[in-house]
């Protein structure tokens, strides 16, 4: 069995009545591209902040590469890159500022981390706004510098959390360069994204959240065998099929808006 | 779609904004800080509003004695009162920040014209609009008792001179927020108000300085401000001739007609759709070499890297800048009226030995702000110190190491300005109050870290308006200052009523030993604490302002 990156055991989180996160088992391999999907609401981002240890777990287990999360969060934290929902940037550094002063924090020199910053900030395509400060960064910018920042310290384990949400397609097509790079170094990524065509190229593997449980989880080849066997009408069914029939989403018609006829 | 009445009348529209205000303030107190917010708003509005219904009765009692005894300073005196308040308190209630955005009612079909009347009608209902309106009846009930007579020309004055208030103000804030959308402007403005309000203090000591030299320009000055509207409306009432009145009716429609084009041309742009946000034409392209972090020896390569981190927020923010000059400007202007190391003024004839200490204490009570919200311009950035492999007790050190280089730079910024204005400081005093700077600073790291930890409130560099730490941390704050200052004084009077002023600098020595303990005992916890709260910690500082 190959040797897993992420697992969890029964993982829950409440916040208060509302139980965001049910009795979630994930299994993902090393070096796996695993896209992580549901609808809005259902629980993705609560997961991808648990773990990353963002946010503690109501019950449950998060095991990453082996390292139990609760017992060790440094070190953990040490294997792992993240780019999370808010991009969580000191806005008020410049560009390289803000690598190096990440690099240093995952431990690398000071000279080992501005050699690397300079490397993202060309890659990136951002090495010509070298003086502005974060702040005065369009979003399509904060985001690859923050995808720059997760990946200074070449992590083992890299979480996402809508990487592709408000970029264009010039720096979408950056970030997936460099996202194929990682995986081809034996790195794994997780990755939450309402974008299915993007998940359906990008990633091998899938698991699918819906009202905070797991509701489906393997290879797009293995869900999509599972969906069609129920249907059984021999059509080859796109990510977004696969999704909205397991999710329920798929109505027989569409109901009408009175006054829109 | 046929079958249906679209309404989109000015009243619905009015309705409709006032609904969406109404739902926001009540939605706003389903959180405890809402609630803690109202709670705290309507015990400042009860006194606040109280001195505004006192000032009332007294304005009246002037007007009725200026046109009673044609006393020729009091009415103009009032209608300045009203005026400045009108102009003044709101922009100092917003901090120089943007008023609420009217571009998201854009996206509706609303006629131009309702947007001008909602528009008005933010400064209409505003406390400060409905206080000055109150003042100016009550001047008008002066006046009404004094002469019925007067009142023709009173009551189309004190009209004309609110309409003029109500467009002055809406101009105002119209351009500020102009200027307030951008992050630049709203610096440089924010920093200028400050320097604005130091100015303001110097006001006092240097009309005590300087006053008898400068009346004649007072004079002048004075004479001159006939001429503007708080002037031209008391003009209008005192005049014996109705040309003259009609003269300075006149005055006041004029400015009103400046102000309207002023405004309408401000909101026309508004209308337009332009984009007040903090997109700005593209800078520059700079590209150059990523330089190496810093190397600061004795220190590890974290707590080095995130020093350099705060250092580079703190020199990029504005506000906190110019909180670190209060001390130098405050010595400065406390020091105005004093005539130098042999002066003999009576409040100084010990200045020695009194104003190092207390100049001191107050650059300590100044930086302690700093201390217990020691997060809060971090904001969003406090997840990725959470996701990376670092113990938040070196996030404390670096924050701590840079409050106490800026309390080391201030003490001796100080320390020089009191020994060039006032004199040397006898060793003793100087030794005993460095010992007691000691003791207080490292209290403030001790409980200023524990509360950044557990009441952090997201601050935004370079942005005045809703600035405050959470109330806790603040009362928490004054409270261990006071408990400081008597611990200081008690010590202080101990020793000297037992004639060894030096045991004063020995038990503050001794007690800033016992603070370095608990501060350290802090920091040995700090990171579990930050572990345990990191949801809160997250939640509270990347939230929006």
């Amino acid at each position: 069995m190959a040797t897993l990156a992420v697992e969890t055991d029964g993982l829950c989180r409440c916040f208060g009545e509302l139980e965001a996160v049910r009795n979630v088992d994930l299994r993902v391999a090393a070096g796996q591209f695993f896209g992580f999907l549901g609808p809005n609401g259902a629980g993705k981002s609560t997961t991808i902040k648990m773990l990353t240890g963002l946010l503690e777990p109501t019950a449950g287990r998060i095991r990453i590469l082996g390292l139990d999360l609760a017992n060790d969060p440094v070190e953990v934290k040490r294997q792992i890159g993240i780019v999370p929902e808010g991009l969580a940037l000191f806005d008020r550094l410049t560009g390289p500022e803000y690598l190096i002063f990440a690099g240093r924090m995952y431990g690398l020199d000071r000279v080992t981390a501005a050699e690397r910053a300079q490397e993202l900030l060309d890659f990136m395509g951002l090495s010509d706004r070298t003086k502005s400060l974060i702040v005065d960064y369009s979003h399509g910018m904060k985001k690859k510098l923050a995808m720059a920042a997760a990946v200074i310290h070449g992590p083992r384990v890299l979480f996402l959390d809508e990487p592709f949400e408000g970029v264009d397609a010039i720096a979408a097509g950056t970030l997936k360069a460099m996202l194929n790079r990682m995986i081809a170094r034996g790195a794994t990524i997780f990755l939450t994204s309402h974008v299915l065509e993007i998940v359906e190229r990008l990633c091998t593997h899938v698991a699918i959240i819906h009202h905070g449980e797991l509701v489906a989880q393997g290879s797009i080849d293995e869900l999509r065998s599972g969906v069609s066997a129920r249907r059984d009408d021999g059509q080859k069914l796109s990510l977004e099929q696969i999704f909205l029939e397991i999710v329920g989403g798929e109505r027989a018609s569409v109901p009408e808006l009175s006054w829109l006829e | 779609m046929a079958g249906v009445t679209l309404l989109s009348g000015k009243q619905q529209h009015l309705g409709l904004v006032a609904w969406l205000r109404w739902r926001l303030f009540l939605n706003g107190l389903r959180t405890r800080r809402g609630k803690a917010d109202l709670a705290s708003k309507i015990i400042l509005g009860f006194f606040i509003g109280s001195v505004a219904l006192a000032v009332g009765p007294l304005l009246a009692v002037g007007s009725w004695y200026a046109i009673s005894h044609r006393e020729p300073f009091i009415l103009p005196g009032e209608f300045w009162f009203v005026f400045l308040v009108w102009l003044l308190v709101p922009i100092l209630i917003s901090g120089f920040g943007a008023e609420s955005d009217p571009a998201f009612l854009l996206r509706f079909p609303l006629r131009y014209s309702t947007f001008v009347v909602l528009a008005l009608a933010h400064g209409i209902f505003d406390p400060v609009a409905v206080a000055a309106v109150y003042w100016l009846l009550t001047i008008l009930a002066g006046v009404a008792i004094a002469s019925i007579g007067a009142l023709l020309w009173a009551i189309p004055a004190a009209a004309a001179f609110a309409v003029l208030n109500l467009l002055l103000n809406r101009t105002i804030f119209a351009w500020l927020s102009r200027w307030m959308a951008q992050r630049r402007t709203r610096e440089i403005l924010g920093a200028l108000f400050i320097l604005a309000m130091f100015s303001i203090q110097l006001v006092g000591p240097l009309t005590q300085r300087y006053g008898k030299r400068a009346l004649p320009v007072l004079t002048r000055v004075a004479s001159a401000s006939r001429l503007l509207p708080p002037g031209m409306a008391a003009s209008v009432i005192t005049a014996r001739h109705a040309d003259r009145a009609l003269a300075g009716f006149a005055g006041l429609l004029i400015y009103s007609g400046v102000l309207t084009w002023l405004l309408s041309f401000r909101l026309r742009a508004e209308y337009r759709g332009e984009n007040l946000s903090e997109a700005r034409r593209a800078s520059a392209v700079t590209r150059s070499t990523v330089g190496a972090g810093w190397h600061v020896t004795g220190l590890s390569p974290i707590v080095a890297a995130l020093l350099e981190k705060d250092l580079h927020y703190l020199v990029r923010n504005s506000t906190a800048y110019l909180t670190l000059l209060a001390p130098v400007v405050i010595v400065i202007l406390l020091t105005v009226g004093h005539g130098g190391p042999h002066a003999r003024q009576p409040v100084f004839a010990h200045s020695s030995s009194f104003f190092f200490p207390a100049s001191i204490g107050y650059v300590m009570l100044t930086l302690s702000g700093l201390a217990y919200n020691n997060l809060g311009y971090d904001g969003p950035g406090v997840a990725m110190l959470f996701s990376t492999p670092i113990r938040f007790r070196d996030v404390l050190v670096a924050k701590n190491l840079l409050h106490t280089m800026v309390a080391l730079v201030e003490v001796l910024a100080v320390s020089a300005l009191v020994r060039f204005i006032v004199g040397a400081t006898p060793p003793l005093v100087l030794a005993m109050t460095l010992a007691g700077a000691l003791m207080v600073h490292f209290t403030n790291l001790a409980a200023g870290n524990l509360m950044s930890l557990y009441f952090p409130r997201k601050l935004i560099p370079g942005q005045m308006r809703r600035q405050q730490a959470s109330g806790v941390a603040v009362a928490a704050n004054l409270g261990i200052q006071v408990l400081l200052a008597t611990l200081a004084g008690g010590v202080y009077l101990l020793s000297r009523w037992a004639g060894h002023l030096a045991w004063c600098g020995v038990a503050f020595l001794v007690l800033a030993g016992a603070a370095w303990i608990a501060y350290r005992r802090v920091l040995d916890l700090a990171s579990g604490i930050a572990w345990r709260r990191r949801e809160i910690l997250i939640a509270e500082l990347s939230g929006s302002d």
